[in-house]
């Protein structure tokens, strides 16, 4: 499967507290293609995020394999996957996290900062087409605060964008919107994934999860149903991925 | 009702956090401890009115010399001119003090007592317990000698006698008419016990040998201290015109008697008190930043009051209500431990002179004390309460309701920390270099070499009564047969003699060098020098060692005889690389008597007469044979075969085999002499060493704390940062790079303002310039490392976090 983005293997993340155990992902498997739009859903605390974080590498599994890109990326030193996750991940969060003392291309710039292999003329450039790719452009000077929800988060998808990477991941990406920005933000998100974006996305609301080709539905730690959506919006037809 | 229903739940919120509670009120009553400590101390010291009426006009008139408060006493002539014609000074008298032998029961004793004009006794509106002082008849030259005694002195040598009115007492061997006994503790105007007339004209005598004096007078009502230090100024300027020989350079000044003892070094006052309202700065923005932290933490419980329309006072008011109840219970606390401090600091500032204290020096909770409190306490409440209570009750409820604010320190928020992290920068450098100048200063005085061997060592006083050793002959024989007899004693070994031993202030006289042309015959025209008499043998037997030529020895005795012995300090001044053997100097003196020239026989190597390091430490020394000009008053310096009580005991004997009436005074080891001489010094570098280890304390808590709470409320933004490829080593960088900037901005103006302050303070005190470049560099190490260490330590913490959390920190 040369088109394979992510494989995980009996992937385990459990959480250790004074008295409790908990299994937030329990022996989960699982493959994402290039090209993929993902979707993955569930109850509250059944560890939908805590699979995005694993898959972002913002945390670390107990046991599994992580195969990204290739590479296994289950043991890396931290330096290492903090470059992956600058070059190779873009991130998008469900209440922006936009920097509030940066204005909106600085914060576009951030992760572009963190490289060393762009020129500053790159660096400029690639964040003027992040922005007009969510058509903030116009907005360049202003800061967080001056913005409305919608378009925090429009910046958030310009900064998870800017840096090209293979996979955007998406943590309740309309979660903090009203409809309508929301149905903007998942028209971004569409029209990034027919631009040949990666994107795997936890959602909570049917209707964004109804746009992902691929739905996974998880439960407890598992992947319980892993549906293929032959035609995005409808929820007539699946197939099993998932092993 | 509000109030009260306000401070019940400020009451309960404190009770809920024991350990912060606890912890704020120690610093705050650390804070207004310490700094009302040096307040009250040096009220006490210094500012304090003398316990009179009218102690507040209450002033002493000293003499300058080119500028410099020497504290020294006028010329009994010039002081007369100043009373004729000064404006701004009422009621003014004269007075000098005197060391007397008073011949009682148990033999003689010496007491300290003054010499004064009539008025002395008005101008502190005293009357007298018993009998009447004198009068201005009294006071002529040749009346009937009299005396005014004091209360401890007609206790203890009188048993206090009801008659003792019209008694006669022996006082220097001349029986004086006992006309009064003053109330206890009436000590004035500093340690005297017994107060006798000046018996003097002026106008009688030549300027030379008219004696001198201080002057004491009522500052006139509209008249100001610096109006009277004008005229005063305008006067002696005249003064000097008229007699340039002996009055160029020489001013007067009027202090109130307490400042006028603190002389040049009410600079190192000045600094003090900086250092104490800083160091409550710096305990007041540490629980300032402790109450912020927890009023952020309550943000969003703030942000539901007001949406439930609560007015913006009533939020003011119960977080105010938290920094009164920590304030006030902190101030308490310091209020006592000061109280404790006070009565600490009377025993230990009576170990700072031999005999008694001066009377003004009464430590304890006073009137001026509890106002600084009352001050301290509403500025500490007003800075503590003030940022936490406007930051919380200001901010955009909606905001913080909907939660639309994760990810980063708000612009206010961190604009406001930075600015706590700098001034306490600032602070702690300020109030840690002067602490350090002053430590420095001590342990650089404790360790200095006075160029003499000073152990084993036991010294005394002896003044002879003018009355019965009025002749030269019959002091120069008292002395001989006294080092001769006391040498003879199994418990003392070698006998020294001299009118000052090495750190003991001798007088300074004017020398002129044979060949050498001086601009004017004007006193400031030529090299000063410490001009010292000894009796042959004891240089060499105190250890002074000879450099060049010889010691004194029985050829140079007999007043017909002209030689002296140099210090190499001052060979070095006024010689350079030639010898002085054989050259000839003189004391410069306006008597119209032919010059007397000394020939060098000898140089020995430079001993200080006071702190090494100071500037009379360094002036250099001239030392003559006593019987070459003979003195009533000499120290006796007697090497320890025994112990002490032996020693002395011998000592006393032999004395009283010589003259029954002769008392030997100040008798302590030569050793504990020195160390009493640095016990002032030796307290207020305790006291700074406690406010040192106060302030890294607070410092180090108080940056750490802010340090803390700003990068807690980065947490997001680090997590933010992380998940868009920031590396750990990166973001550390950055925070350290944040800290060190801080530490700059604080840092800067705290080395100027701090190295401002030690600068005069090592004036005053001595302390190398060296030294105080040291104690820079030292101390911004030591912030340094403490911002960095406070920096870092939340940073890792912070770090240490999965990325995922980060971003999920609450």
């Amino acid at each position: 499967m040369n088109n394979l983005l992510i494989k995980i293997d009996n992937l385990k993340k459990v959480y250790y507290s004074e008295e409790l155990e908990t299994h937030a992902l329990s022996d989960i498997s699982l493959s994402i293609a290039k090209g993929d739009y993902v979707s993955i859903s569930g109850p509250s605390g059944c560890g939908k995020s805590t699979l995005l974080s694993v898959l972002g590498l913002l945390d670390t599994a107990t046991a599994g394999r992580y195969v990204l890109a290739g590479h296994d990326v289950s043991n890396l030193p931290n330096k290492e996957r903090a470059r992956i996750r600058n070059q190779e991940i873009g991130f998008i969060f469900q209440s922006f996290n936009l920097i509030s003392d940066l204005d909106v291309k600085e914060n576009v710039a951030l992760p572009l900062t963190y490289r060393r292999d762009l020129s500053k003329a790159q660096r400029k450039q690639w964040v003027k087409d992040a922005l007009d790719k969510v058509d903030m452009s116009h907005r360049a000077k202003h800061y967080p605060s001056q913005l409305s929800g919608g378009q925090q988060q429009r910046v958030a998808v310009a900064r998870a964008i800017a840096g090209k990477p293979s996979l955007l991941l998406a943590d309740e990406p309309t979660g903090n919107l009203d409809s309508k920005n929301a149905e903007a933000v998942m028209q971004l998100l569409d029209k990034l994934h027919a631009d040949g974006a990666t994107i795997c996305m936890v959602t909570h609301d049917p209707r964004s999860a109804s746009q992902a080709k691929r739905r996974l539905e998880v439960l407890d730690g598992r992947i319980v149903s892993d549906r293929l959506q032959l035609n995005p919006q409808s929820e007539d037809k699946h197939h099993v991925y998932a092993k | 009702m509000f109030m009260l229903s306000d401070c019940r739940y400020a009451l309960r919120l404190l009770a809920k956090s024991p350990g912060f509670t606890a912890l704020t009120t120690l610093v705050m009553a650390a804070g207004i401890g310490l700094s009302l400590y040096l307040f009250s101390f040096i009220n006490t010291m210094v500012f304090k009115d003398l316990p009179f009426t009218d102690g507040d006009s209450l002033v002493q008139i000293s003499q300058s010399r080119h500028g410099a408060l020497e504290g020294n006493p006028l010329n009994y002539q010039d002081y007369q001119m100043l009373r004729e014609a000064v404006q701004g000074l009422d009621e003014m008298g004269a007075y000098r003090n005197v060391t007397v032998n008073l011949s009682g029961r148990d033999g003689a004793v010496r007491y300290s007592g003054v010499r004064a004009e009539p008025n002395i006794f008005q101008l502190t509106r005293t009357q007298p317990l018993m009998g009447r002082t004198f009068n201005q008849a009294e006071n002529l030259p040749g009346a009937e000698p009299v005396v005014v005694i004091g209360y401890d002195l007609w206790k203890s040598q009188f048993a206090g006698a009801s008659d003792i009115l019209e008694r006669q007492v022996k006082i220097d061997g001349v029986s004086h008419r006992i006309l009064g006994v003053m109330p206890q503790d009436y000590l004035f105007p500093n340690v005297a016990e017994l107060w006798l007339p000046l018996n003097e004209s002026p106008a009688a005598v030549s300027r030379q040998q008219a004696g001198r004096v201080y002057g004491l007078a009522h500052i006139k009502s509209g008249y100001s201290t610096t109006e009277v230090n004008q005229q005063l100024a305008l006067l002696m300027e005249r003064l000097a015109q008229r007699y340039p020989q002996t009055n160029s350079g020489l001013g007067a000044y009027c202090h109130s008697i307490p400042l006028s003892v603190a002389e040049d070094g009410i600079a190192v006052v000045y600094s003090m008190q900086v250092a104490a309202v800083l160091i409550l700065f710096l305990a007041s923005f540490n629980v300032g930043n402790l109450l912020l932290s927890r009023a952020i933490e309550r943000g969003k419980e703030t942000a539901i009051r007001m949406a439930l329309g609560a007015p913006r006072a009533r939020l003011i008011s119960q977080l105010l209500w938290e920094s009164i109840l920590i304030c006030t219970l902190g101030g308490i606390i310091g209020l006592l431990l000061l109280a404790w401090g006070l009565e600490v600091t009377e025993r230990v500032t009576a170990s700072f002179s031999y005999g008694r204290q001066v009377f003004w020096f009464k430590f304890g909770i006073d009137a001026f004390t509890l106002k600084v409190f009352l001050l301290f306490l509403v500025s500490t409440i007003f800075i503590t309460g003030f940022l936490p209570a406007w930051k919380n009750s200001g901010g955009d409820f909606n905001q913080v309701l909907r939660d639309g604010t994760r990810g980063a320190l708000s612009k206010k928020t961190g604009r406001l920390n930075r600015v706590l992290v700098i001034s306490e920068i600032f602070l702690s450098l300020t109030i840690l270099i002067v602490a350090g100048v002053i430590v420095v200063s001590r342990y650089l005085e404790e360790r200095a070499d006075y160029g003499v061997k000073t152990d084993n060592i036991l010294i005394a006083s002896v003044l002879l009564p003018s009355s019965r050793y009025s002749q030269a002959q019959q002091q120069v024989t008292l002395f001989n047969q006294l080092q001769s007899q006391l040498q003879q004693q199994s418990a003392l070994g070698d006998v020294m003699i001299s009118t000052a031993l090495p750190g003991m202030p001798a007088p300074v006289t004017a020398i002129a060098i044979d060949g050498k042309e001086y601009l004017s015959d004007q006193q400031t025209s030529f090299p000063r020098a410490n001009h010292i008499l000894v009796m042959p043998g004891s240089l060499a037997k105190l250890g002074v060692e000879l450099r060049q030529g010889r010691y004194f020895s029985a050829q140079d005795e007999g007043q017909d005889k002209a030689t002296v012995i140099v210090t190499d300090s001052f060979v070095t001044a006024h010689f350079g690389d030639q010898s002085p053997l054989g050259k000839r100097i003189r004391v410069v003196d306006y008597d119209g008597q032919t010059p007397h020239w000394l020939t060098i026989v000898g140089v020995v190597r430079h001993v200080s007469q006071d702190k090494p390091s100071s500037a009379d430490g360094r002036m250099p020394s001239v030392f003559r044979p006593y019987s070459q000009l003979p003195q009533a008053q000499m120290v006796l310096a007697m090497r320890l075969k025994s112990d002490v009580h032996s020693a002395t005991l011998a000592l006393r004997k032999t004395l009283q085999s010589l003259d029954p009436e002769l008392p030997a005074y100040r008798i302590e080891t030569y050793q504990a002499f020195l160390t009493r001489k640095t016990g002032p010094m030796r307290f207020l570098s305790g006291v700074f060493l406690l406010f040192g280890c106060a302030t890294v304390l607070l410092t180090a808590s108080g940056i750490y704390g802010l340090m803390s709470n700003t990068i807690r409320q980065r947490t997001q933004e680090i997590g933010v940062k992380r998940a868009l490829g920031a590396c750990e080593q990166r973001i550390a960088r950055q925070l350290l790079l944040a800290g060190a900037a801080q530490l700059l901005w604080g840092g800067i103006p705290g080395l100027i303002v701090g190295c401002g302050l030690g600068y005069g303070m090592s004036q005053v005190m001595a302390t190398p310039p060296q030294a105080l470049f040291l104690i820079a560099t030292l101390l911004i190490l030591i912030i340094g490392a403490v911002v960095l260490t406070a920096t870092w330590l939340p940073t890792r913490r912070a770090l240490s976090m999965e990325p995922a959390v980060a971003l999920r920190y609450e």
